[in-house]
């Protein structure tokens, strides 16, 4: 538990003195001033967007998953650059206890904004339930964001072509709300998919609960696995 | 304290192996040397050692334990300067050996002070490490290699980077360091470094070891056991050691004229390298 603190207050000195992280702490707040007061506003204004708002709650769900997948990233990365990871495998601290620590309080932040957009969207009402196990889905995008990414990259440079790679991907099933219904699940190989289906049918009238089940538990096996696999491949040279 | 028996690794992707089948084993207490040119594989050695690299194959115990045998309490005995900095540059000196220190169950409270000040760091001890310069860094690597107080000390080129004035003061730390009973493995690929800090040094190129001594034997060995003598009027001329002070043609030519100066043939390290392996250690 000490090392867990130790950690997260050695990620945010690092954030808090790059200039270029620390601007990435406001983008939770600008994308919450959109979708509670800015969005209303444009629906007031012209109605026919009432029809997509399960798709406004989908992009403020998402989008508040990029702040920490961004900034995490990148301070793994600049880790590994600057070659200080290679203290990490030399410390008397296990691989796995590391990316515990190190991810931990990103993902909880992380679970805790969806939480509170998911509570204060003026859209629809949703039970506290769902809004919690949709949240903690969500935020799985974070690790395995972060892992992805940091499997892939060897310096900043790479990262932030692969970053804005990587957040066109997570946005790609929405394609699915666009083709006919019979082949909307086509875009189910993208794990992020199953996190979109299940937050389209809390946020319509009457939710089928059987369905809504079913996706919220692909989502989780299929984002335990794909973290699963990134984990390793991170192990594998992140601290070399 | 550590066995390494026909050792050999190859680098994913590489086509040949970077360490051929090394033996070689450091003892309780001394300072061991990898000499060699850049290239050689000494760096590899090391990080197999600590860990950083799996995929060996060979035998390697340490603390008569096989080293994929020993868990994370292994990395609460050693101690890691690596061969390039590396800190977190936004974070001050202390700021990062705090961290560092905080995963160990430190026998014994430190003196952070006392450690800055003996690599004479102490005034930049709350500054970024972005405003230190490289040989600064080099310096902060060492006392963090050292700061939980570990047994067993991996040292790769501690001196390289460094001014003369400082590699000396990290010299003689290394000194202390044995002096207190402690297991040292450097790198170098400075003949100087290697003489004046090893016990035992093992030559190292392309990968092989072509010999293993103490620099003392080495040099005694390849050199002439022979003093050469030169006069203030530029003659000179060698004499064998043995029974110097009865050898008569001796005594005459230093009672011939001023004496330039005196010095015995013992070759350095250096000649030592090149007519062992045949390669040159380079700069
Ligand atoms: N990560 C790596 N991948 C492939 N080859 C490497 C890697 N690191 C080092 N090498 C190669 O292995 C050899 C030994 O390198 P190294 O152990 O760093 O030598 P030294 O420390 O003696 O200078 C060199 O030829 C080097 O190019
Ligand atoms: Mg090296």
């Amino acid at each position: 538990m000490k090392h867990l603190f130790i950690l997260a207050g050695t990620d945010f000195k690092l954030i808090f003195r790059d200039p270029s992280l620390r601007a990435f702490l406001f983008f939770p707040i600008m994308l919450f001033a959109i979708i509670i007061w800015f969005v209303p506003s444009l629906i007031e204004k012209y109605e026919i967007l009432e029809d997509y708002i399960p798709l406004f709650i989908m992009v403020g769900a998402v989008e508040n998953t990029q702040m920490f997948s961004f900034i995490s990233s990148m301070v793994l990365i600049d880790e590994k650059e600057t070659q200080v990871a290679q203290m990490y495998g030399i410390v008397p601290l296990s691989r796995i206890q590391f990316l515990l620590f190190r991810l931990l309080i990103p993902y909880s932040f992380t679970v805790l904004l969806n939480v509170i957009l998911l509570l204060t969207q003026p859209f629809v009402h949703i039970s506290f339930i769902y809004i919690l196990l949709i949240s903690i889905l969500t935020a799985l995008i974070v690790p395995a964001y972060v892992l992805g990414i940091n499997s892939i990259v060897k310096n900043r440079m790479e990262g932030m072509i692969y970053i804005k790679a990587f957040n066109m991907l997570v946005l790609v099933p929405f394609a699915a709300f666009f083709v006919p219904e019979n082949f909307k699940h086509v875009f189910g190989f993208l794990p992020t998919h199953w996190i979109l289906q299940s937050i389209e049918l809390v946020s319509i009238e009457s939710p089928q609960n059987g369905n809504l089940l079913l996706f919220l538990l692909i989502g989780f096996v299929f984002f335990a696995g794909v973290i699963y696999w990134l984990a390793r491949s991170f192990f594998k040279k992140h601290f070399s | 304290m550590i066995q390494v028996k026909d050792l050999k690794f190859q680098y994913p992707g590489s086509d040949s192996l970077t360490l051929k089948g090394l033996d070689f084993n450091i003892e309780q207490g001394e300072i061991f040397g990898f000499l060699g040119p850049s290239g050689a594989g000494k760096s590899t050695v090391q990080k197999i050692l600590y860990k950083i690299l799996s995929g060996y194959k060979g035998e390697v115990m340490v603390k008569n334990k096989a080293l994929n045998k020993w868990g994370k309490d292994y990395f609460e005995q050693i101690g890691v300067g690596f061969e390039l900095p590396n800190h977190y540059l936004k974070l001050t000196g202390k700021e990062n050996l705090d961290l560092f220190a905080s995963f160990y169950k430190l026998k014994s409270q430190r003196n952070l002070e006392q450690l800055f000040e003996q690599v004479d760091l102490l005034d930049a001890l709350n500054k970024p490490v972005e405003a230190y310069s490289k040989g600064m860094k080099m310096r902060l690597n060492f006392i963090r290699a050292i700061q939980h107080d570990p047994d067993l000390i991996y040292l790769d080129e501690p001196t390289s980077g460094l001014d003369p004035v400082n590699a000396q003061k990290i010299k003689q730390l290394i000194l202390e360091l044995k002096a207190k009973g402690k297991t040292i493995f450097i790198t170098t690929h400075s003949m100087h470094t290697a003489d004046e800090l090893c016990d035992r040094v093992a030559f190292i190129v392309d990968g092989e070891i072509r010999i293993i001594d103490s620099p003392q034997n080495l040099k005694t060995k390849y050199g002439k056991e022979a003093v050469n003598v030169k006069l203030k009027t530029g003659e000179n001329q060698e004499f064998p050691l043995k029974e110097l002070g009865c050898n008569t043609e001796f005594l005459q030519f230093i009672k011939q004229g001023e004496i330039n100066r005196i010095h015995t043939m013992e070759a350095t390290l250096d000649e030592v390298f090149i007519n062992v392996t045949g390669k040159s250690l380079g700069v």
